[in-house]
């Protein structure tokens, strides 16, 4: 197993608050890894530390490109995503008057190229780039059984349909690792189930590495190979789902107690 | 699928070529007469203006009202050069030259203002049309205050027709495209966009740049049809009644901008008569539509051959 991300001593202060602090991680290829912690233990806020959001205070973050690991400081987020690094929004964050389709086109910006001259003239050449965006488009809507709702506008669709839109987005840039923040929210216990599926399938199918963030932890137990504790920005655990479930630390700072690690 | 497309592209050049024809055969017969002639070219030129504020404003979801100062600048480019070489070749050369002036204008604009958004890039851009038309007031080769007079007509109602024709299709075109794509979804949700790999930046001032390229064409048609401009011409009173246009057909929609375009002409046209109750009545007419349709005549409905063609196949195939 080769590294593809590597976190070293990120901080991430706020003025006088140290929302992240010296935290150090590494996620393997083709891993599925899970980042937990109780409200406001800065998960999110790592997450945008890494993806170039907010960028971190202190520390580096290197990921792997072909062979050589690349620092992704100072890097801007559409930068960081052209890399191969996606993710999700905790609160939806839909392109919310387009349709699904164009949703996930917009998300190939990358991908491909349109010169403005052969756009604006409908040259051959265009028509040929809108093929290859809509074959790769229909391959991505049909794994995700959102082939149905291609073209409906995407703020008109329920809620877990969204959740699965924002998914399929992110799988639209083409990324080696993915990050997902907090997918389960506001489910039912049924679309979660679903929704565990899916994350499965992300690893095993689209051959993707992927970094979650979720609260539900019967979600995170099934899914996980390894999971991060974080609390009040610190990391205070690391390991397998069945030794973080018996982490002394882990527990006093889910159930509080008198328990000191 | 393609051929689909094709058959749409035909429709639309079909419609022009009709229009173009029946204008021209009006105006042979004499239905269309002086007066008339001059209400079609003013339309015609607003739709170039207000096609391009629409796609800053719906499609990129800038909040720009600065348009008059990129109409200003292709207006002064195409009053001086035409002066100088009052030849049609001078005009398309002071249309081009215009288009240039205000390419590098937006980009100098449009960096640092592209940053803000909402009411702090309507002032910005409003500053900015300002600050150009501050300079053109104190310029010496562009007459001061006092303007350009006897600029020579080239831009009789069929070259402004057929300039529509050809902003309308670039606009249109770049706005169903990876580009229309991109800045789409920046002006829904900027963060996500940038999460998935477009540079808000860049888009951004493509769309900024493309909407002012087309003011200028405007403005350069507008200067040598008027055949006299002054300052006063471009100041902030012109960039809202293009903002006007483009909110009432409905933000994001170019089938509304042209459809609010022509009533808002029309309107203006056949209240001449009324004397100086026109801007109470133009100004009612305003309120009400803003009342019991908030979104615009339009919202955000766009026609498109390619649907009513797959319809009109679809009634086809129940028949058969």
């Amino acid at each position: 197993m080769t590294t593809l991300l590597k976190v070293d001593h990120v901080s991430k202060i706020f003025g006088g608050l140290k929302a992240v602090e010296d935290v150090s991680m590494h996620v393997e290829t083709g891993e599925l890894v899970a980042l937990i912690g109780p409200n406001g233990a800065g998960k999110t806020t790592l997450f945008n530390a890494l993806t170039g959001v907010s960028p971190a205070t202190e520390g580096t973050v290197a990921f792997r490109v072909g062979d050589e690991m690349v620092s992704l400081d100072k890097k801007k987020p559409y930068q960081v995503a052209k890399m191969g690094i996606a993710r999700t929004f905790q609160n939806i964050r839909l392109f919310h008057q387009l349709s699904v389709r164009e949703n996930l086109q917009a998300a190939m910006t990358h991908r491909y190229k349109e010169g403005f001259v052969s756009s604006i003239l409908r040259l051959p050449a265009f028509a040929k780039q809108e093929a290859l965006a809509n074959k790769w488009t229909d391959e991505i809507l049909a794994k995700l059984d959102l082939t149905d709702v291609a073209d409906v506008i995407t703020a008109n669709l329920p809620y877990g349909t969204q959740r699965r839109i924002e998914i399929a987005r992110a799988v639209a840039t083409d990324p080696q690792l993915i990050f997902l923040d907090e997918p389960a929210a506001g489910m039912n216990p049924e679309e979660t189930a679903d929704l565990a599926h899916l994350i499965k399938r992300l690893q095993t199918e689209f051959g993707l590495t992927v970094v979650l963030i979720e609260h539900d932890m019967s979600l995170v137990m099934s899914l996980a190979e390894r999971i991060y504790v974080l609390e009040h920005g610190k990391l205070i655990a690391e390991g397998t789902p069945s030794e973080i479930q018996h982490n002394d630390a882990v527990i006093n700072a889910y159930l509080g107690g008198g328990v000191h690690a | 699928m393609t051929k689909k497309k094709l058959q749409a592209i035909a429709c639309w050049l079909a419609v022009m070529i009709v229009g173009f024809v029946l204008i021209n055969a009006l105006v042979y017969v004499g239905v269309i007469d002086a007066f008339i002639e001059n209400m079609l070219v003013t339309i015609g030129i607003n739709i170039i203006l207000a096609t391009g504020l629409n796609l800053i404003i719906g499609f990129s979801g800038q909040f720009s009202l600065g348009h008059a100062g990129f109409m200003a600048v292709g207006a002064y480019a195409t009053g001086i050069i035409l002066q100088a070489m009052p030849t049609t070749v001078g005009f398309f050369v002071s249309i081009v030259v215009g288009i240039a002036i205000a390419i590098v204008v937006a980009i100098i604009i449009g960096i640092p203002t592209l940053r803000l958004s909402g009411d702090y890039l309507a002032i910005a851009t409003m500053g900015a049309a300002e600050i150009i038309r501050v300079v053109i007031n104190n310029m010496k080769v562009t007459n001061g205050a006092a303007g350009l007079f006897n600029i020579p007509q080239f831009a009789t109602w069929p070259v402004v027709y057929i300039f529509v024709c050809l902003t309308t299709a670039v606009i249109v075109n770049f706005a169903h495209s990876r580009a229309g794509r991109a800045i789409q979804a920046i002006r829904d949700d900027e963060i996500a966009a940038e999460a998935v790999g477009i540079n808000p930046t860049k888009w951004k001032l493509a769309a900024f740049v493309l909407g002012a390229s087309t003011a200028a064409v405007a403005g350069s048609l507008h200067a040598s049809y008027i055949q006299t401009i002054a300052p006063t011409d471009f100041g902030i009173m012109n960039s809202i009644a293009m903002l006007i246009i483009v909110v009432l057909g409905g933000v994001g929609s170019m089938t509304g901008t042209f459809f609010a375009a022509v009533v808002l002409g029309v309107l203006d046209t056949v209240l001449q008569s009324f004397g100086t109750l026109r801007m109470v009545i133009y100004a009612v007419a305003l309120i009400v539509i803003m009342v019991f349709k908030p979104t615009g005549l339009l919202g955000r409905y766009e026609f498109s051959f390619a649907r009513v063609l797959d319809r009109f196949r679809k009634k086809k195939e129940d028949a058969a």
